[in-house]
């Protein structure tokens, strides 16, 4: 953890629930991070790349990034945070989503997704994997954006 | 897309019928008009053979008439001079009368009026011919004055007369009959015009008929064999659009089903969460039910005891179980779309090693259910992909030692043989059967059969079974209920790409 700065969490999910039940179990594991929570991908990376407390302009911070959403796909907000030259690149990025599809976790991780976690549809499975999730970020160290 | 639709002429049939009507007509009527020339051809000439014995018969008539006025001239000629030149001339023509006569009376033989006058006129002339011979005998005795006395009162001028008067007859007779005759064979001679004009107007119509409809049918014929040749140019082309609609269709519908499931475990996630919350925050409600109890029995209502001690721990279990079984079913969907989506490898294999390797691994089940598997040797090779089949097996075998009949342990057979050109996997059971009324819906996605007392979502067979169509094979079941049942996998021998559904 940084000492001076901590890590905004920001968490881009349309939908509702699963949004409430993610920060619910990462407050369970004892994170008291900040959590941004975004609906929709453009206020996301809008956020994300020009707000003056977004990640970009201030401080560290790591995205969970769910891969449905109504306006564009998590690949997409993916690519732009970790292409060439984005000060977000190094951003960790953990993608959160319900699509188990070979494929798709393969294209994640090509384009730069740090961790890829599918939600299990059993509770006591997600909760688990969420507070983990917790005790993860506890421990990691994120870079500071360039 | 090209619709090419072979139009056969549909006219070919009813062409080719007035076609054969009308040679048929054709040739019959030639014929008729054949046989009318050839029989109006004997008539004209028995007509004209009627008209030349007309000729003879007035010929014959003719001559006796001259023969028999030359020989009455020499006759006279005699009494009157007494010249043998006279003599000479009698003899000469009165010889050659008898045979005249013969020769007439032979010539009209076929007439009985002629025959009627001849007999009138021959008695006379045996008359006649007594008083020249007479006469003859006397001149030539040099008796003429007697000769002369004697013609004077004989009756030969009347005889004579009279023979001269029927032999007229005779010819005018003949001459009748030679008009009728004539004008009979002008009108045979004008029919013959009309029918051999008549047979050629209709030959002419026939081969014009024939010529057109030869001609209309061979531009049908060519129509349709240009429609064929359209058809086989475009058959390839077509099959290639129909296949990529097809698959089209295929990914379309795998698409869907994927997108579907997916779209629908996201609210589960939510309703799995929420109940998971909600029991969560039952427990503080039931220890709070269950302190006021303790402490303050008098706040607690039997409602308030009620709703947290039974109705919300029973909701919540119902609406796990269901959400649980909701994920399973939804999953299953997935499973059958992930496997439509992955790309089949058509390789060599043996299915009885295939067999050992799938028996392998299930080995402990088996044992557990207390089941034998056989496999029977040799089985055909095949060509196919690998996991499909290997799925197909297992999940076959899987299910035979499952539903097993109790009290009977379980002896399972996989064997295989080659029909016409396609592999025949068959796993057999000994096992509970299955009611022929559901031999097709033991196929049917969530559909299962008889008793519910395995575990179990009635997935199993309808990924078998589209794992079979996959694979360019089919799969059915033959059995009765109680007495094992036979899964009989059929298969091409060489799964060919394009043999992939």
């Amino acid at each position: 953890m940084n000492d001076h700065k901590t890590v905004g969490i920001v968490m881009i999910e349309d939908d509702e629930g699963h949004a409430r039940l993610i920060e619910k179990n990462i407050r369970r594991a004892g994170i008291l991070n900040d959590i941004r929570h975004f609906t929709d991908g453009t206020t996301a990376l809008d956020f994300l790349f020009n707000a003056a407390d977004g990640p970009a302009k201030s401080g560290p911070a790591m995205i969970l990034l769910d891969l449905n959403l109504p306006d564009m796909s998590g690949t997409d907000i993916l690519a732009r945070i970790k292409a060439e030259g984005s000060p977000l690149r190094r951003t960790p990025v953990v993608v959160l989503t319900t699509t188990d599809d070979r494929v798709e976790i393969e294209r994640c991780y090509d384009l730069g997704c740090n961790v890829y976690i599918t939600k299990p549809v059993n509770y006591e499975s997600f909760a688990q994997a969420i507070r983990q999730l917790g005790l993860f970020l506890s421990v990691i160290q994120v870079p500071e954006a360039e | 897309m090209v619709r090419v639709r072979l139009k056969l002429p549909s006219s070919e049939g009813r062409v080719a019928r007035w076609l054969v009507a009308f040679m048929t007509l054709g040739f019959i009527a030639l014929a008729a008009a054949a046989i009318a020339i050839g029989w109006i051809t004997v008539r004209n000439r028995t007509y004209t053979a009627e008209i030349l014995h007309t000729q003879d018969v007035r010929q014959a008539v003719a001559t006796v008439q001259i023969l028999m006025e030359q020989s009455e001239t020499a006759r006279r000629g005699y009494i009157l001079a007494g010249k043998p030149l006279f003599a000479a001339a009698y003899a000469r023509t009165a010889g050659n009368l008898v045979p005249s006569i013969r020769t007439l009376r032979h010539l009209t033989h076929d007439n009985p009026n002629q025959i009627a006058r001849l007999a009138l006129i021959e008695p006379r002339f045996i008359q006649l011919r007594a008083f020249r011979t007479q006469s003859m005998t006397l001149v030539a005795s040099g008796r003429i004055a007697e000769a002369q006395r004697r013609f004077a009162v004989d009756a030969s001028v009347p005889l004579m007369r009279g023979i001269r008067y029927r032999l007229q007859a005779m010819a005018a007779d003949e001459v009748r009959l030679l008009a009728i005759r004539t004008e009979r064979q002008q009108r045979t001679s004008a029919l013959f015009l009309s029918v051999a004009g008549l047979a050629a107007a209709l030959l002419l119509i026939v081969a014009i008929l024939a010529v057109l409809l030869i001609r209309r049918y061979t531009a049908d014929l060519a129509a349709s064999r240009d429609s064929l040749r359209t058809l086989n140019e475009t058959l390839e082309e077509q099959v290639v659009e129909r296949t990529a609609d097809l698959s089209r269709a295929n990914e379309e519908i795998q698409r869907f089903a994927y997108i579907v499931s997916h779209d629908l475990r996201s609210p589960l996630v939510n309703v799995m969460g929420f109940t998971a919350e909600l029991a969560t925050a039952a427990g503080p409600l039931a220890e709070l039910v269950d302190r006021a109890e303790a402490e303050a029995p008098h706040i607690l209502t039997e409602d308030a005891r009620l709703a947290a001690r039974e109705d919300l721990p029973e909701a919540i279990g119902f609406i796990r179980t269901s959400t649980q079984k909701m994920d399973r079913l939804i999953n299953a969907i997935l499973k059958l779309a992930r496997e439509g989506r992955r790309t089949i490898a058509p390789e060599h294999i043996d299915p009885a090693q295939l067999v050992d390797t799938i028996v392998g691994a299930m080995q402990h089940i088996v044992d557990d259910r207390g089941a034998v598997v056989r496999v029977e040797r040799p089985m055909p090779a095949i060509v196919t992909d690998r996991l499909a089949l290997e799925q197909i097996l297992s999940n076959l075998i899987e299910n035979a030692t499952k539903y097993l009949k109790p009290g009977r342990p379980g002896e399972i057979v996989v064997k295989g043989h080659t029909e016409r050109g396609r592999v025949i996997l068959s796993v057999v059971d000994n096992g509970r059967g299955i009611d022929p009324r559901d031999h097709q819906r033991v196929f049917d996605l969530f559909r299962r059969s008889g008793a519910q007392d395995q575990p179990g979502e009635g997935i199993g067979l309808a990924h078998v079974r589209a794992l079979a169509y996959r694979l360019g094979g089919t799969i059915d079941v033959q059995s009765t209920l109680g007495d094992g049942a036979t899964f009989r996998l059929n298969l091409p021998t060489h799964m060919t790409i394009q043999d992939a559904a």
